[in-house]
């Protein structure tokens, strides 16, 4: 799967660096953010003193020939210290409590930004983006990279922070107690950051490859769950087992794979922190016999080791999550920076009233970018406000291409749409659309409620007026006699309503906004014909004016309009009203022919 | 139960309890084996690792008092052998628990993703998708590391903490109990913590299903949002959603966060302790220093496996409330299963008979009501009346779909309540309303109907359904790939596409749901010929709105209020002067006028 991507070779695509990115979504927490690594450089060099304490315990009190001594009379200097030790421990805990709150208050606060504005990004874009990505990929990176961008702010920041501050106080206490000491010890520790090189050679592209391996199987899932249907009416249920199968053991390979990278590094990690305690008893205990070092010193040492060692072996990890969030932010920032091809122009004129309603063709051509066939060839023509024009022709000859148009779904490859005169590229895409009302073939409703799903495009208007555009699609009588009317909650997609019952509910949806321009893209195909006569007749007699578009197969539907254009691969070849176009003697006639010869 | 949608939790069924644990163990007993071999490697490389202070006291006490430097190099030289060691054993452990992990995660998401194929439409009809693939895809991701290495974690911070003990107590009994003294302390912040921290992370769940939810059906209707100008206020919508997870996640952090600073209170304080016994009460020279350093030394290795204890048992208390999620929904009862004893449907040969069948999607309304009927062999009959008046379901009840409330369904005599869903659904080609298109190539799609169908016979299909035309037409012939849900395909393109797929699976009996609703008449009268060439031999049942495609079929049956009300053919009904001579003059009336 997209090699070229997970590759990731290429020149940077982005205008920032994933780090500005990053800083930049942090807005309004920077100093938040700057806190909380300070506060970070604090508890780790608070860390240190409680072995300081322990030191002193141990030197004043117990080595050396006097101790007892120092114990009987000094017992408070004693007690000082150990309040001393216990005191700071309190104080660093709530440091680091606050401390994490920041960095998750921070982190949270720029993913709650970067997913509303992620959202907010793919809502806009237009049908070419929806044909390159798919949901399960869609949602994967709102979902699981954006976590892994998430987890670079809250943590990996702060473990980079933890690891460079406690090694570096770590390595000033021991220069400030034994510089020849902390020479031997400190020594070791570039050899990690070769180590960490190459690792990090063959962790990277394996982060890009797993993200990958997610974002397929996501997908897979997602379609089986959308398709549920075909899956049991083919009865396909080991077929579909078997295809997850293979993506969920791919993934989980891979995430072996990752896996087992990282223990191929782990070993010379962990063996190079082990050096750490092994110099200090073999140079330590020199230096002890010499009477270089004092015990105390040593104990502080050997107390101490691990804010040397720690950080080291933290380092692997460290790289290891920074390439996950690389894989990560680069399939974030792609759909971060994208920008749909059909956007409002910047000298957009405003669209002041409500438009009459009036739509022109003028020579429009169109196809697909990855199509090499015209869909439209040279189409022209107009619908007076008011007016309805009906489109009819065979299954794939452009119909739905050309609605999809005036809406500026598309963009015609030659000529221009306008309303009301103008060309619908120079209006703002929200008002322009806002004064559509589109009623789709595939009728997508969402789960919600019937009142809510009629209610999608003006959700302020009153019960009322939702019953008055259900009886205008001749729906509020199938409503009311459900259990719960207008508050039966509907399933995704409209499950659990007939094919008649969800394109009725899809018309009083696109009725409810009362659009100047209504578009029904064969929207009544599966109701029954009694009801259709119904619908007819309402439409006949909306209390709004709006030009009407509208594509069916049936003669009852569109015998009058006020203009009935006959489609053929992708260009009028008739265009006249029911009279006119009988005595032309063509398609459309044989069609009303065939229609009522068959039923006669 | 009322359909969820984006806006409400989903409300938890079941609470947890100790059985979710032992099912979670039921996973983890497949690689009994490679655990037990992770277990006494990681006891391998803690004893090793255990050794390391006794080394340094040895040191400590003996070579470097008495200056004896070849002692002291013979120590190193141990402690090395026992890192290397330890390294090795660590290493080899974590090998061995990827495995085991990454099979577990493996073995859960094939369950669940199996038994969401055994679950009835209805399932899927009652929550939104994106609530169901969360679980799939999320939520499993979660639970992988506490089932695998929090689980095995566990057991070797108890048992590391054990052998930590008896050393300790081997060194020194009394301030051995003065470390222990911490634990009770310990003990009673954990509970205190332990029911909010699980509260808050079920809410996390809760609140980011809800915004997955919104999500997936959010870029499904990306269009309907767009026509309706309506991103503004579902940006709202999302924010607000958005916003509950962030204020949810926020409150369940604040008791993560809390448990390793508690901890670490805890340890400081023994700490101080083992200095203020040890040297005070103890003290008077009676415990060497090195005694002191070991038990100081064993006191820090002490509390390490509880703070990591404690990070594990974040981790557990965090991902319980998506492990409750999945077993939930492989718990969810299979309303359609196979009987224990269910046979093998033969081969069909067609007779399909309703006994009295009453049926209710929610036993509460009924939408059958003790409807019988009988189709012979190889007879055509058509379903007709308004919608909603239960069409669909007496075709969903012959596949099975859901099972009768009374009455029986029978194919060629057989209950089919007695078969396997299998044996039945195969031998059915159903068409449906809503003709789903699967991404991959246009001959993929079509071959799901028979998966070892050949290109020709892929071809033919499509030839037969007057749909090879517009198929050849395209940039890549059978192989253009079609987008998710076919996008680039018109919904009368996607029907006849949906109709080969039926056509290749050769099925004994056919089902035609609304399948030519949205085909031109031109196309769909060419059509016809390739249905009648399907229609022989096979029963089926057809349900179409347009009369003049079924006034051919053997029997006409017309449905209204849950049973039949007139049955026949054509000219029978028409003669009948009842609802279908009323719907048929109506509609010959609508075309005429």
């Amino acid at each position: 799967m997209n090699r070229h991507q997970s590759k990731g070779q290429g020149a940077w695509p982005f205008p920032k660096t994933r780090i500005q990115w990053l800083w930049e979504q942090m807005e309004g927490f920077h100093v938040l953010y700057v806190f909380a690594m300070l506060g970070t450089l604090l508890y780790n060099v608070l860390q240190l003193t409680v072995p300081y304490f322990s030191q002193q315990i141990v030197d004043e009190f117990l080595s050396g020939p006097e101790a007892a001594a120092h114990l009987r009379d000094h017992r408070d200097t004693f007690l000082w210290l150990l309040a001393g030790m216990v005191g700071i421990t309190l104080f660093r805990v709530i440091v680091v409590y606050l401390d994490c709150m920041a960095y998750e208050h921070a982190s949270q606060s720029a993913l709650y930004r970067i997913r509303n504005f992620l959202f907010n990004k793919i809502e806009r874009q237009d049908m070419k983006f929806y044909s390159t990505y798919r949901t399960g990929d869609l949602m994967t990176r709102v979902t699981g990279d954006l976590d892994a961008v998430r987890h670079m702010i809250a943590w990996v920041v702060r473990a980079i922070i933890e690891a460079f501050s406690l090694f570096a106080a770590t390595a000033v206490y021991f220069v400030s107690m034994d510089p020849l000491m902390a020479l031997c010890l400190l020594a070791v520790a570039p050899c990690i950051f070769l180590i960490i090189y190459f690792f990090k050679r063959k962790i990277a592209p394996m982060h890009a490859l797993l993200r990958e391996k997610l974002a397929v199987m996501n997908t897979v899932a997602q379609e089986n769950i959308s398709g549920n249907r075909v899956v049991k009416a083919f009865a396909r249920e080991d077929y579909e087992i078997s295809k997850f199968d293979e993506v969920n053991s791919d993934y989980r390979n891979t995430n072996k794979k990752t896996m087992f990278t990282w223990l191929a590094f782990y070993p010379e990690v962990e063996l190079l922190a082990d050096a750490l305690p092994v110099i200090l008893l073999l140079v330590g205990g020199m230096f002890l016999i010499g009477g270089r070092l004092t015990m105390g010193q040593y104990v502080a040492f050997s107390g101490l080791i691990w804010g040397i060692a720690n950080p080291m072996r933290q380092l692997g990890n460290i790289m290891n999550e920074f390439q996950r969030f690389s894989a990560a932010s680069r399939k974030v920032m792609e759909v971060y920076y994208s920008e749909p091809d059909i956007r409002d122009a910047e000298d957009a004129v405003e669209m002041k009233e409500r438009p009459r309603g009036k739509i022109e063709f003028r020579d429009v051509s169109f196809q697909y970018e990855d199509g090499n066939l015209p869909v439209l060839k040279h189409i022209s023509f107009t619908a007076e406000p008011g007016q309805t024009v009906a489109i009819m022709g065979e299954t794939g000859c452009g119909k739905t291409s050309l609605i999809h148009l005036i809406p500026r779904f598309y963009e015609p490859t030659g000529g221009e749409v306008l309303v009301d005169g103008i060309d619908v590229r120079r209006y703002r895409l929200h008002d322009l659309r806002s004064n559509i009302g589109l009623a789709t073939q595939d009728v997508l409703l969402y789960s919600d409620t019937i009142d809510g799903n009629i209610a999608y495009g003006d959700s302020h208007i009153t019960r009322e007026e939702v019953v008055r555009f259900a009886r205008y699609s001749a729906a509020d009588e199938f409503i009311a006699k459900m259990p719960e009317g207008y508050d039966t909650i509907v399933g995704e997609r409209g499950v659990g309503l007939s094919g008649g019952q969800k394109q009725r509910i899809s018309l009083a949806r696109a009725l409810a906004v009362r659009p100047s321009i209504l578009i029904l893209d064969d929207t009544t195909s599966a109701v029954d014909m009694e009801t259709e006569a119904e619908i007819q007749q309402s439409l006949r007699e909306l209390d709004f004016s709006c030009t009407k578009i509208i594509i069916a197969q049936r003669i009852s539907t569109t015998k009058d309009a006020d203009q009935i254009l006959i489609m053929q691969h992708g260009e009028i070849t008739e265009r006249g009203t029911h009279e006119e176009l009988i005595a032309q003697g063509g398609y459309y006639a044989q069609l009303v022919k065939l229609q009522n010869g068959e039923s006669i | 139960m009322a359909r969820n949608t984006y806006k409400e939790d989903e409300l938890l069924e079941e609470p947890f309890d100790i059985k979710q644990l032992l099912r979670a163990a039921g996973y983890i007993r497949r690689y009994a084996g490679r655990m037990t071999l992770a277990l006494i490697l990681s006891a391998l490389g803690g004893i090793m690792a255990l050794f390391s202070p006794m080394i340094v006291r040895q040191a400590l006490d003996v070579a470097i008092p008495a200056g004896d430097r070849r002692q002291l190099v013979a120590l190193v030289l141990m402690l090395i052998g026992f890192y290397l060691a330890s390294t090795l054993f660590i290493t080899l452990r974590s090998r061995t628990m990827v495995h085991v992990s990454q099979n577990i995660i493996y073995d859960i998401r094939k369950d669940l993703f199996a038994h969401l194929q055994e679950l009835p439409f209805q399932y899927y009809d009652d929550r939104p998708h994106g609530k169901i693939l969360i679980r799939v895809v999320n939520y499993v991701n979660s639970v992988s590391d506490m089932l695998s290495n929090g689980l095995i974690n566990i057991i070797l911070e108890t048992l590391n903490l054990v052998f930590i003990v008896v050393f300790m107590f081997l060194v020194d009994v009394k301030l051995s109990l003065v470390v222990l003294a911490g634990v009770p302390v310990l003990a009673v912040f954990m509970l205190w913590i332990k029911n909010r921290q699980r509260r808050a992370w079920q809410m996390v769940s809760n609140k980011n299903s809800n915004l997955n939810a919104y999500l997936q059906e959010s870029i499904v209707g990306a269009r309907i949002t767009q026509i309706f100008a309506r991103e503004e206020e579902n940006a709202g919508i999302f924010r607000e959603l958005s916003e509950r997870c962030r204020s949810a996640w926020m409150t369940a952090v604040r008791y993560n966060n809390l448990i390793w600073p508690g901890i670490d209170t805890i340890s400081v304080l023994v700490r101080a302790a083992i200095f203020l016994f040890g040297l005070l009460l103890f003290g008077q020279g009676a415990e060497t220093l090195g005694t002191i350093v070991a038990i100081s030394s064993y006191a820090s290795q002490f509390w390490q496996p509880i703070m990591n204890l404690g990070n594990i048992f974040n981790n557990f208390i965090n991902n319980i409330a998506y492990l409750e999620r999945i077993f939930e929904t492989i718990d969810e009862p299979v309303t359609v299963t196979d009987a224990p004893d269910a046979a093998e449907l033969g081969q069909i040969k067609g007779r399909v008979e309703f006994k009295d069948v009453s049926f209710s999607y929610d036993g509460k309304e009924q939408v059958l009501r003790h409807v019988s009927f009988t189709a012979e062999p190889g007879q055509s009959i058509a379903l007709v009346g308004p919608t909603g008046a239960g069409k669909s379901t007496i075709v969903n009840l012959i596949s099975r779909f859901y099972n009768v409330n009374e009455g029986q369904v029978l194919i060629d005599g057989v209950d089919i309540s007695k078969v396997t869903r299998r044996s039945l659904r195969s031998q059915m080609g159903i068409m449906l309303q809503d003709p789903f298109i699967f991404s991959g190539t246009i001959e993929d799609n079509i071959r799901y109907g028979r998966l070892d169908a050949s290109i020709r016979e892929i071809r033919e299909a499509a030839r037969t359904v007057c749909a090879a035309d517009f198929i050849e037409h395209m940039p890549a012939g059978y192989a253009s790939e079609v987008k998710e849900r076919g996008a680039l395909l018109s919904q009368g393109q996607k029907q006849l596409i949906s109709f080969a797929r039926t056509l290749v699976s050769n099925p004994a009996i056919l089902i035609l749901d609304e399948a030519t609703s949205s085909i031109d008449v031109q196309t769909e009268k060419a059509l016809q010929q390739g249905i009648q060439a399907m229609l022989r031999g096979r029963t089926s049942f057809v349900i179409a709105h347009r009369l003049s495609t079924i006034t051919g079929c053997d029997k006409i049956m017309y449905i209204d209020q849950g049973g039949i009300l007139e049955s026949g053919s054509h000219e029978e009904l028409m003669a009948r002067k009842g609802a279908y001579y009323r719907l048929y003059t109506a509609q010959m009336e609508g075309l005429a006028s």
